[in-house]
């Protein structure tokens, strides 16, 4: 679902020069405050007295669905706005978020105490919110169908973020915003590029007042990513097959040529298997096939909550027999994780891909980064 | 038969890996050791193979709780036997997960979502046995059974109610049926329950002959109504009870295939029916898992849904075309 409204964007795609896709993780680094440079599904922009915020096509498959914010400072006159119903009052106060990623931002920004509600404490990595969890200081809102529209009015806040997994998502907080509270769908983890999901900090930017500190972090990310994408293509010298995912039953979900894991591992020199897919999500496949495909797969990443080999002999004894799983070369991500099962990977990951590209390139590529000690993949025993 | 075969050969020869038949005939019969025997000899196989002992189970057990209620809707599921199996598999997926993710699940083995499976389909079974020696007319039979199936799902829907996403993705995939995840092992199992079904039912054509004329006439010429009642109702849990733990529940083979077995064969005989049923069901199954393949494309179907989308067509045509159709039963 590609939306080009911005001309930024455009002009972005027409200077990309990557060798696989349009990948536009590439070159520009925008010294402008306030552009959004990659992000495809929201844009921000300054005007006489407010900032307007527009989330573009906030889920999967949606298409001409704009969410439109104006964001006024606290105390500042109000200017005349096009629709006063949408206005939300910054700096935010508190929050409620719905995904872990909103969190990461909002803690690189140093405003966490300003969340009071998150959906599933027990998906949280952060130290920090769950000490405020233990306090009491911040509330389970549930999931989807089952918002405790209770609990959010008592928590009151000044806008919840959410995101969308469809349509019906708006349906679940139609009865929310009737209560006058802000929801903003959150459509970062639809960003297929790895810098674009970190581009999502300046929307907390704006939220917060803070945007020169939002986009520095995010340039300072750019920057790093770049650096060490054009590193690795210049120090690598063949590209490895990686295998990704784990079959459930005989279907195996395959993520597209063009999701968020494919361009990171190209950028780490890495050869996804599927890489020539062009799907907006994950593609049901049957097991034989990716079996197959799987056999000359050098490495394989990414399997699921798993943290050793017997468990995914457990999911399918024939999985034994692919050659990654005999030569030991089986990685994960979730080597940060709580024992409730909040994994860092899907909170800070997102901000930092950097961080992520050098963790794959360093599994990929081990001759290469000889001190690196993986920050979120782990080796799988 | 003949067609069984055929079909069995094509399914091992068509999967969503374009092999040649030449490669799929070296990797059978030469020890090759390449890649495609691997597909052929550990995934292919396997699958056909369960596909065509599914499609023999739940087509016999439909036949005969179709002439034990003297019911055409009746199939292997109408006592409850899959909503049974649902609560189990649900217990695991959706209740005890809570706090662990699905794949985690799947590291706990195959065998547990099976056992869950096997304990709720059997738990619901003996119930109804229960009710049904202490009933007389069949017809009460069916309704408490199709009432606690309401009442299951109904339980079923309460905790999938409270999961989340990746929990209820996991339970619905189940819910899709699949063939190609048995282990070895578990495919032994599956052949011996359904073959010691299988007998059982030859068996019990007799009985099920005596039963069409309803169960008051049944006991006048001397059949044990309640002792042949027990026997059918533990032939198909026994049937669809594994199936069902094996492969999820897979939705109207079981209903449709006795029907067309009937009309081909123009009798209600079940020394007939009951050796028809078995071929027709084998076969049925094994094109619908051809189907499901979608030979040339990468993707795979769920199976269930496409003996759905088979049988339905093909029931309406021959119940259309033969209008007293009723008087069957």
């Amino acid at each position: 679902m590609h939306v080009l409204k911005s001309i930024p964007i455009i002009a972005l795609l027409i200077f990309s020069g990557c060798r696989y896709s349009n990948n536009r993780t590439t070159d520009e680094i925008s010294d402008k405050v306030n552009q959004i440079t990659k992000a495809e599904r929201f844009t921000l922009e300054k005007k006489n007295g407010w900032t307007e915020i527009k989330i573009i096509n906030p889920w999967q498959g949606a298409s001409g669905v704009n969410q439109v914010f104006y964001l006024v400072k606290r105390g500042t006159k109000m200017a005349t706005l096009p629709d006063s119903s949408s206005v939300i009052f910054v700096p935010v106060r508190k929050i409620i978020c719905t995904s872990t990623t909103h969190i990461a931002m909002i803690e690189a920004l140093g405003e966490i105490n300003s969340v009071v509600g998150v959906s599933g404490t027990n998906l949280i990595y952060s130290p920090e919110v769950i000490k405020n969890v233990n306090k009491g200081l911040v509330g389970d809102i549930g999931y989807d169908a089952n918002l405790n529209k209770e609990l959010i009015i008592k928590l009151s806040p000044d806008l919840i973020m959410i995101y969308g997994i469809g349509s019906e998502s708006t349906g679940y907080v139609g009865k929310v915003k009737e209560l006058g509270i802000k929801v903003i769908m959150n459509a970062d983890y639809l960003e297929t590029d790895p810098l674009s999901r970190t581009e999502w900090i300046k929307l907390f930017g704006a939220l917060y007042c803070k945007e020169n500190l939002a986009d520095s972090i995010f340039e300072s990310e750019v920057e790093k990513y770049i650096k060490l994408k054009k590193y690795i293509e210049q120090n690598i010298s063949v590209r490895p097959k990686v295998l990704l995912g784990l079959p459930f039953k005989d279907t195996w979900y395959v993520s597209s040529g063009n999701s968020f894991i494919s361009k990171l591992i190209s950028d780490a020199g890495g050869d996804y298997l599927w890489r020539d897919t062009e799907s907006s999500i994950s593609m049901p496949y049957g097991i034989e096939n990716v079996y197959l495909r799987g056999l000359t797969a050098d490495y394989w990443l990414n399997v699921g909550s798993i943290s050793s080999k017997n468990e995914i002999s457990a999911v399918d004894q024939r999985l034994n027999d692919l050659p990654c799983f005999k030569n030991d070369n089986l990685f994960n991500n979730n080597k940060r994780v709580t024992s409730n099962g909040g994994n860092d990977y899907w909170e800070s990951g997102s901000l930092y891909p950097h961080l992520l590209l050098k963790d794959i390139a360093t599994i990929l590529h081990p001759e290469v980064f000889e001190d690196h000690e993986l920050v979120y993949y782990k080796k799988i025993n | 038969m003949l067609l069984i075969v055929i079909l069995l050969i094509l399914d091992i020869f068509l999967g969503s890996v374009n092999i040649k038949a030449s490669e799929v005939i070296s990797a059978i019969f030469n020890n090759s050791n390449s890649n495609y025997e691997t597909i052929i000899l550990k995934f292919r196989l396997p699958k056909a193979i369960t596909a065509l002992v599914v499609g023999v189970a739940l087509s016999l057990s439909g036949l005969q709780m179709q002439t034990v209620f003297r019911n055409p809707m009746a199939g292997p599921y109408v006592l409850g036997i899959s909503s049974g199996a649902s609560l189990g598999v649900a217990f695991v997926i959706l209740g005890f997960s809570s706090n662990i993710a699905p794949e985690s699940l799947n590291g706990l083995g195959n065998w547990i979502l099976v056992v869950a499976s096997w304990v709720g389909a059997g738990a619901v079974m003996l119930l109804i046995m229960v009710i049904s020696s202490r009933v007389k007319d069949i017809m009460t039979v069916l309704i408490l059974g199709i009432m606690l199936s309401s009442g299951i799902s109904a339980i079923v829907t309460i905790m999938q109610y409270f999961s989340n996403e990746t929990m209820l993705k996991a339970y619905v995939i189940w819910t899709m049926g699949s063939l190609g995840n048995l282990t070895s092992g578990q495919l032994n199992v599956l052949l011996i329950s359904v073959l010691a079904g299988v007998i059982l039912s030859l068996f019990s054509s007799k009985m099920l002959n005596a039963l069409l004329i309803g169960e008051n006439y049944a006991g006048s010429l001397g059949l044990n109504v309640r002792f042949a009642r027990a026997v059918i109702f533990i032939c198909t849990s026994i049937l669809a009870g594994s199936v069902t733990a094996f492969c999820g529940p897979i939705g109207f083979i079981g209903i449709a295939v006795p029907h067309i077995v009937r009309i081909i064969f123009k009798t209600s005989d079940h020394k007939i029916l009951i050796p028809g049923t078995i071929l027709m069901g084998g076969a049925i199954m094994l094109i619908s898992d051809i189907i499901s393949q979608l030979p040339g494309s990468e993707s795979v179907l769920p199976v269930n849904a496409v003996t759905s989308l088979i049988g339905i067509p093909v029931v309406i045509w021959v119940i259309l075309r033969k209008r007293n159709y009723s008087g069957s039963f």
